[in-house]
């Protein structure tokens, strides 16, 4: 899973200080590491403005990769990161380590901002760019996004996903489509799209706990 | 709606978490969670299956400007002075600044109950929700915009700790303003960096002794 990868090399102290001059310029990393952006979050919710902006380095290609898939244009998702930054800096003492990991809740962010966005936009007719956006879901873009990264156990438990499915699940999830607007866009029943959603999803989650 | 049965909640926060619900639904669905640990917990698991689906994304170099434009939001608003003045001006304003000066002195040695921290508590959307100042044994509490509060709850007040768990500072008044008595130990607690926070709890406060309820505002209180 993300961010449960413990890093070998991480120091083992509290001194946020130290951690913070380790880990300057490593920001590979530190992505893949939960206790210590949970630190950066806990020093962020006290106004410790240089662990912000370390979170900052940390995450933001991770959280603007997240908002281009959504937004499919670079000023859009810049905008989106720009809204979760300011949000994140304002809700840190919120965030609740036992709830979720540090990088899921910064994403799970991210992802709101850009759906939202995209959902008033989208009170107006539908652009090109979501026209494009909805193309972009269909398998054969998938495969090459995933040919991309070695295969991990998602890749498995998504192939497994039928095709209708996993189209349905990714277009709500990076688009904010809702169950109309996808049965509009895949010309299949109302019913149908809601169910291969609902389906889909617990075939995913089964598939990632066992 | 019945939302007892632990396979209908799994399922609504699966369409909550992935979107499906319409705006109505969501509002209702953001209010259970308010007071349903448990619910906030299944979200929180789909949510985390969810993100995977970014994991295949390849990171971004994000432009610089993205940066400038996050730290001109959060940073306090500078005051646009203007460039000259006139003797005149100068005049007033150091009349005003003595007036001040003879005002503000008298007071404190009239009033050794001065302000030593403040801090404005903000709600999840940044809007300032009560303002409060520290005084000696007790603080102050001002509401500035508040929600409005079911019969049968409570607002309370949290310090929290860089290190620790969060410590009661006692209700926030019925009405939003008022203030709180401190005791020998919260006055000890909050001569250190802390946090406050207001959470949403049963009536008379949380049975736990820790948080129950969702935080409503927070922010940290700040040395004057």
């Amino acid at each position: 899973m993300i961010g449960t990868t413990p890093h070998p090399g991480l120091p083992s102290t509290d001194n946020c200080s130290e951690v913070l001059a380790f880990f300057e310029g490593r920001t590979a990393i530190l992505t893949a590491n939960t206790d210590y952006l949970e630190k950066l979050l806990a020093q962020c919710s006290l106004g410790n403005r240089r662990a912000f902006e370390t979170l900052y380095r940390s995450v933001a290609p991770r959280l603007y990769s997240v908002a281009l898939r959504c937004m499919g244009r670079s000023d859009l998702a810049e905008e989106v990161v720009q809204e979760s930054f300011v949000r994140i800096w304002h809700n840190a003492s919120r965030y609740d380590a036992h709830l979720s990991a540090p990088l899921t809740w910064m994403i799970t962010i991210t992802r709101n901002q850009a759906i939202d966005q995209l959902r008033k936009h989208r009170e107006l007719p539908l652009s090109d760019l979501q026209q494009d956006a909805v193309a972009d879901d269909s398998p054969g873009a998938h495969e090459q996004l995933h040919s991309a990264r070695e295969a991990r156990a998602l890749n498995q438990c998504l192939e497994r996903l039928e095709g209708m499915q996993r189209q349905s699940i990714t277009s709500a999830y990076f688009h904010g489509l809702s169950a109309s607007e996808l049965a509009q866009q895949l010309a299949a029943p109302l019913g149908s799209v809601k169910s291969w959603i609902r389906r889909g999803m617990e075939r995913l989650r089964r598939c990632l706990e066992s | 709606m019945n939302y007892q049965t632990p396979e209908l909640r799994r399922a609504l926060a699966a369409d909550y978490a992935i979107g499906l619900m319409p705006p109505t639904a969501r509002r209702r669905f953001e209010h259970l969670l308010q007071d349903d640990a448990a619910l906030r917990t299944e979200l929180a698991s789909w949510q985390a299956h969810l993100t995977l689906l970014t994991e295949p994304l390849i990171e971004q170099p994000v432009a610089d400007h993205v940066w400038h434009a996050i730290v001109a939001r959060i940073e306090p608003q500078k005051l646009h002075v203007p460039a000259r003045r006139s003797f005149w001006t100068w005049l007033r304003l150091s009349a005003v600044a003595c007036s001040l000066l003879i005002a503000v002195t008298a007071g404190l040695l009239y009033n050794h109950d001065s302000v030593q921290y403040k801090a404005t508590l903000l709600s999840g959307t940044a809007q300032p929700g009560l303002r409060i100042e520290a005084h000696a044994d007790y603080l102050k509490v001002q509401p500035l915009k508040l929600a409005a509060l079911d019969a049968g709850r409570s607002l309370e007040l949290w310090a929290i700790p860089v290190e620790g768990k969060p410590v009661s500072l006692g209700l926030v008044p019925r009405d939003g303003g008022g203030r709180i008595v401190l005791s020998q130990r919260q006055q000890q607690l909050i001569k250190v960096p802390v946090v406050l926070a207001v959470s949403l709890e049963p009536q008379g406060g949380s049975p736990t002794g820790q948080p129950t309820g969702p935080v409503l505002y927070q922010g940290p209180l700040a040395a004057l």
